[in-house]
C-alpha cells in the first residue's frame, strides 16, 4: 500500500520560484531536487517539478515551479503566480539590481493573491560568494520585515539553507492551508479573491 | 425580312387610301386565322411530340435550378475561399508590405478553412481575419494532481490562440472533433513538467482558473510542442508591440502635424490611422459590442442586426487599418453569435416545439437575411420545414384504408407544400438563388411523398381501382401547387411512371386470364332475366355504365341476346378502362391504349373462333349478336371514354371493324350451308 499510483492522495503544496534572472532559482530548485550544484542551466523555460518529502513527519508532495525569463504579458505572468501558493523569491546577494528587483515581485504577486499573508520567503541566494556581496544583511532583513515574512540566505553551490528555505516554506503553506478548509487536493485555487479575475475566465471560450 | 422592307410595303399600301388598308387588314386578319389553325393542326399532328417537348421542357427547367443551385453553392464556397485567402494576407500585419504578395508566399500561408472540415464548432474560431495554423497533434490530458487520464485531445496551435478539441465519439464523416476550448495565447502560461514522477513527456498549461496537463507521445514531440508555444508567443509578442509603437508613432505625428501645420503633411499611412483611431472613438461604436452581447442575450434580435448594419455601415466608411479590422473581428464574432442563435430558432429539436408553423420561423429568417446569411437561412427554413412534414406525415394513423389514408396524406404534404411555398415567398422575396434552392428542395420532398405514397399503395396487393383513386388523387393535388408555380404533375408522373406501369401491365394481364377463363367454358347461352322488372334493372345498370344503346341487345320481356360471359366481360372492362383513365398520363398512351385493344380482342376472337369452328350451329346469331355488342357499343364507349380525358381519338380500337365484318361472313357463309 505504501508504493504506487493507487495510494490515496497526498496533500501537494505548491511552490514558485520568482526572481530576476540569474540570481540562482535554478540551481536552487536543482539543488533541491537532486543534491547537485548546476553550473549552467538553460535560462528559457518555465519548468515544474514534484517531489516527495517528509514533512515533520507527514509525507507530503512538493510542486516546484520554477519560472523563467521575462514573459511578453502581464496576464501570462499572473497565470504562473496564480497556481502557486507559495514563494520563494530569490536574489541575489551579489547582484543589487536583483534585490530592487524583489520589490516588484512582491508587488504582482500580491496583486494577484490579494493576499498580504501568503506563505513567502525572502531569499538571498550565493551567500558563498561573500567577497562580491553588494547587498547587505541589513537591508534585506529590514525589507523582510516590513513584509512581515521571513529573510534566508542559501547557497545553490554548499546547499547551505536550501532544504531550510522550501521546507520553511511548505510550513507555513501547510498552516494557510489549515486555517483556510479549502484544500481537499483540488486543482483550483478557490482562496484567492475572485473578483479580479472575472476578466480572465472570459478568455476561456467553451463553445 | 429586313425591316425597311416592311416600311416601305406599308408606305406603298397605304397610299391606295381606306378601302385599301380595310383590303389589308382583312389580308392579315385572316393570315393570323390561318397560321393559328396551322398551328393547331400542327400540335395535334404532333401531339406526342408535343408532349414529349413540354416534358422535356419541364425537366429541363428543374436541372436549369438545380444547376444554378449548384452555381451559387460554388460560387459562396469560392468567396469563401477568396476571403480567407485575402484576410490571411492582411492579418499577418506590418511586416507585410500592403501590395506586395511575394511569390511563394501563398505555400507558407495556412488557412484555416480545412478545419472546420475537420473540428466540429470551431466556425467562429476560423472566422476571425489573419488566423492561422501554426502546429497541432495529438494530447493526452492527464489530472495534474493525480496523473490519471482525463481524456484524449487534439490541439491546434494557431498564430494567436491554442485550441483544444476532443475526440468525437462517433465519427461522421471527415469531422473527426469538437471544439473544447480556445485559450488566446496573451495569457497561456506553459509550463515543462521536468520531472514528474513517473509522468513522462508531459507539459502544463495554466489559465486561471484551469490547470491542465498533457503528455505528448514522444520526448520530440513535446519539446516541440514547447519550442513551438514559446516561439509563436513571442512572435505574437514582437506584432503587438510593433502595433503599439506604430500607434504610438501615428500619435505623435499627428501632434506634430498639428503643431506646424502647413510644414510638412503627415503621410498617407498615418492620416489614415488618425482617421481610425477618431472614427472608432464613437461612443455608440465602442459600445456596440457590449450592445450586441446585450441584443442577443434579450432576443432582440432586430435590434442587434440593427447595430450590426449601422456598425458596418460606418466602418465601411472608414479605412481599412489594423485598428479597424481588428475591431471588425469583435463585431464579427458577435455576429457569429448572433447567427447561431437565429440559426438555432430554425433548428428542429425534439425539445422545441414542432407545431409552430413557417410564421415562427420568419423571424429569424428575416434577420438571417439582412445578416447576409440568406442561403443558410434558406437551408435552415427549408430542413425545418422538411422535419415539420416529417413530422406531420408520421401523426397519420394508418387505419388500413388505403385511399383514406392517401387522402389525408395527399391533404398533409400538399398543404405543407403550399404554406411553405407562400411562406417562402415572403421570407426571400428577390433572391433567386434561394428559390433554386427551393425548387430543388421541393423535388426531394416529393420523393420522399412519393415513397411514402408507394410504400401504401403499391406494397401490399391494394385493389387496382384503389391504387387508381390514389393516383388521381395525387395529382389533382399536383396539378393544385401550380398555383405558386410549382410543377409536380411532371415529377409526380416520373417518380410513379415505373410502378404505374407496371400496374397497367399487371391489371391487363390480369383480365386476359378472366377472359380466357370465361371464353373457354362459355356455351352461348343468352341471358334470361326471367322477368321483366329483371330486364329493366339489367337495362338500367348497362346503361349507368354509359351503354346507351343497350335496349338493342335486349328482346322480349326478359330476354336479352347477351351471354353470361359478355355482361361479366363488359362490367370488368368497362371498369378496368375507368381506372386506367383515372391515372393515365400522356406517357402512358401506347400501354393504355395497347391493353384497351388487347383485351376487348381477346374477346372479340372468342366469337371469331366459336362462329368458324362451327361448334356451335344453333348459336350463331347470337353469337354474331354479341359481336356486334363488342364492335358497336362497347367499343365505342371507351373510345369515348378515351377521348373524354385525352383528347384524342383511341384509334386503337378501329381495326376490331375489320374483325366483326370477318365474323359476319362467316356467319352468313355458315348459315347458307
Ligand atoms: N557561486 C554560486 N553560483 C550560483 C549560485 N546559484 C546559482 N549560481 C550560478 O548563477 C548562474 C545562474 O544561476 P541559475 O540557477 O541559472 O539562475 P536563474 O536564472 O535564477 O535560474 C549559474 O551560473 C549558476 O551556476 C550560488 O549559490 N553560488
Ligand atoms: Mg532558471
Amino acid at each position: 500500500m505504501s508504493k504506487g499510483k493507487t495510494q490515496a492522495p497526498t496533500v501537494i503544496h505548491k511552490v514558485i520560484m520568482v526572481g530576476s534572472g540569474g540570481v540562482g532559482k535554478s540551481a536552487l530548485t536543482l539543488q533541491f531536487m537532486y543534491d547537485e550544484f548546476v553550473e549552467d542551466y538553460e535560462p528559457t523555460k518555465a519548468d515544474s517539478y514534484r517531489k516527495k518529502v517528509v514533512l515533520d513527519g507527514e509525507e507530503v508532495q512538493i510542486d516546484i515551479l520554477d519560472t523563467a525569463g521575462q514573459e511578453d504579458y502581464a496576464a501570462i505572468r499572473d497565470n504562473y503566480f496564480r497556481s502557486g501558493e507559495g514563494f520563494l523569491c530569490v536574489f541575489s546577494i551579489t547582484e543589487q539590481d536583483s534585490f530592487q528587483a524583489t520589490n516588484d515581485f512582491r508587488e504582482q504577486i500580491l496583486r494577484v493573491k490579494s493576499d498580504e499573508n501568503i506563505p513567502f520567503l525572502l531569499v538571498g541566494n550565493k551567500m558563498d560568494l561573500e567577497e562580491k556581496r553588494q547587498v547587505s544583511i541589513e537591508d534585506a532583513t529590514a525589507r523582510a520585515q516590513q513584509w512581515n515574512v521571513p529573510y534566508v540566505e542559501t547557497s545553490a553551490k554548499t546547499r547551505a539553507n536550501v532544504d531550510k528555505v522550501f521546507f520553511d516554506l511548505m510550513r507555513s503553506i501547510r498552516v494557510k492551508k489549515q486555517a483556510t478548509p479549502s484544500s481537499g487536493g483540488g486543482k483550483k485555487q478557490s482562496n484567492t479573491g475572485g473578483g479580479k479575475d472575472k476578466r480572465k475566465k472570459k478568455k476561456c471560450i467553451i463553445l | 425580312m429586313i425591316p425597311l422592307d416592311i416600311v416601305a410595303v406599308v408606305r406603298k399600301r397605304s397610299q391606295g387610301g381606306e378601302e385599301e388598308l380595310q383590303k389589308l387588314q382583312h389580308e392579315v386578319g385572316q393570315l393570323a386565322e390561318n397560321t393559328a389553325l396551322a398551328l393547331k393542326k400542327n400540335v395535334y399532328k404532333n401531339y406526342s411530340q408535343f408532349i414529349e417537348t413540354a416534358k422535356e421542357i419541364s425537366s429541363l427547367q428543374g436541372e436549369m435550378y438545380q444547376l444554378s443551385h449548384m452555381l451559387t453553392d460554388q460560387k459562396s464556397i469560392m468567396n469563401a475561399m477568396i476571403e480567407m485567402s485575402i484576410t490571411g494576407h492582411n492579418g499577418e500585419g506590418p511586416e507585410e508590405t500592403d501590395e506586395g504578395v511575394g511569390p511563394g508566399e501563398d505555400d507558407t500561408q495556412k488557412h484555416l478553412a480545412f478545419l472546420l472540415e475537420k473540428v466540429e464548432g470551431c466556425s467562429g474560431v476560423t472566422e476571425v481575419p489573419g488566423r492561422h495554423l501554426v502546429h497541432d497533434g495529438d494530447l493526452l490530458e492527464i489530472e495534474s494532481e493525480s496523473f490519471t487520464t482525463v481524456q484524449k485531445l487534439h490541439a491546434f496551435l494557431l498564430n494567436d490562440s491554442l485550441m483544444l478539441t476532443t475526440w468525437l465519439p462517433h465519427r461522421r464523416g471527415p469531422v473527426k472533433y469538437r471544439l473544447q476550448c480556445l485559450y488566446e495565447l496573451d495569457s497561456l502560461a506553459v509550463v515543462n513538467a521536468r520531472d514528474m514522477g513517473g509522468v513522462k513527456n508531459a507539459f502544463k498549461i495554466l489559465m486561471f482558473p484551469d490547470t491542465r496537463m498533457f503528455q505528448a507521445e514522444t520526448p520530440k514531440a513535446k519539446g516541440q510542442w514547447l519550442d513551438i508555444l514559446e516561439e509563436t508567443k513571442k512572435k505574437k509578442a514582437a506584432l503587438d508591440t510593433q502595433r503599439k509603437e506604430a500607434a504610438a508613432a501615428a500619435v505623435a505625428d499627428r501632434k506634430s502635424a498639428v503643431s506646424n501645420a502647413d510644414v510638412e503633411p503627415p503621410t498617407e499611412r498615418s492620416r489614415n490611422s488618425i482617421l481610425e483611431s477618431e472614427l472608432l472613438h464613437a461612443d455608440w461604436l465602442q459600445e456596440a459590442p457590449e450592445d450586441l452581447d446585450v441584443a442577443i442575450a434579450q432576443r432582440d434580435f432586430e435590434g442587434a442586426v440593427d447595430l450590426v448594419e449601422r456598425g458596418n455601415e460606418h466602418l465601411d466608411g472608414c479605412p481599412k487599418g489594423q485598428a479597424v479590422r481588428e475591431y471588425r473581428a469583435r463585431i464579427e464574432l458577435r455576429i457569429k453569435q448572433l447567427t447561431e442563435v437565429l440559426k438555432q430558432e430554425l433548428q428542429v429539436s425534439p425539445e422545441r416545439s414542432i407545431r409552430g408553423g413557417p410564421r415562427c420561423a420568419r423571424r429569424a429568417v428575416t434577420q438571417l437575411i439582412r445578416l447576409g446569411k440568406s442561403s443558410q437561412a434558406c437551408d435552415l427554413f427549408l430542413k425545418n420545414r422538411t422535419a415539420i412534414i416529417r413530422y406531420n406525415i408520421r401523426q397519420l394513423k394508418i387505419e388500413g384504408n388505403t385511399s383514406l389514408y392517401v387522402k389525408r396524406l395527399c391533404l398533409v404534404f400538399f398543404d405543407n407544400l403550399l404554406e411553405t411555398g407562400k411562406e417562402f415567398m415572403k421570407a426571400f422575396p428577390q433572391h433567386f438563388g434561394c428559390f433554386s434552392g427551393f425548387v430543388v428542395w421541393t423535388k426531394s420532398e416529393m420523393l420522399y411523398f412519393v415513397t411514402t405514397f408507394a410504400s401504401q399503395v403499391f406494397a401490399n396487393k391494394t385493389n387496382f381501382t384503389i391504387v387508381a383513386e390514389c393516383v388521381a388523387e395525387a395529382r389533382t393535388h399536383c396539378n393544385k401547387v401550380s398555383e405558386i408555380g410549382l410543377e409536380m404533375t411532371f415529377t409526380f408522373d416520373r417518380l410513379m411512371a415505373s410502378d404505374v406501369e407496371r400496374l397497367i401491365q399487371e391489371a391487363g394481364d390480369f383480365q386476359m386470364e378472366a377472359v380466357k377463363h370465361r371464353c373457354s367454358e362459355d356455351q352461348w347461352r343468352p341471358v334470361n332475366h326471367l322477368n321483366h322488372m329483371l330486364q329493366v334493372k339489367f337495362e338500367d345498370e348497362m346503361k349507368d355504365i354509359g351503354l346507351t344503346t343497350i335496349g338493342d341487345f335486349t328482346y322480349g320481356v326478359c330476354f336479352t341476346w347477351l351471354t353470361q360471359n359478355s355482361v361479366q366481360f363488359t362490367k370488368s372492362y368497362v371498369s378496368l378502362c375507368v381506372d386506367m383513365l383515372k391515372m393515365y398520363n400522356p406517357n402512358q398512351h401506347h400501354l393504355v391504349t395497347a391493353a384497351f385493344s388487347e383485351i376487348i380482342s381477346a374477346q372479340l376472337r372468342h366469337a371469331d373462333r366459336s362462329i368458324s369452328s362451327h361448334k356451335f350451329p344453333d348459336q350463331e346469331t347470337v353469337i354474331l349478336k354479341n359481336a356486334e355488342f363488342l364492335v358497336q357499343c362497347l367499343a365505342p364507349l371507351v373510345q369515348s371514354k378515351y377521348q373524354a380525358v385525352t383528347g384524342q381519338p383511341c384509334s386503337a380500337l378501329d381495326h376490331l371493324q375489320a374483325t366483326l365484318k370477318k365474323i359476319r361472313r362467316a356467319a352468313s357463309t355458315a348459315s347458307q350451308c
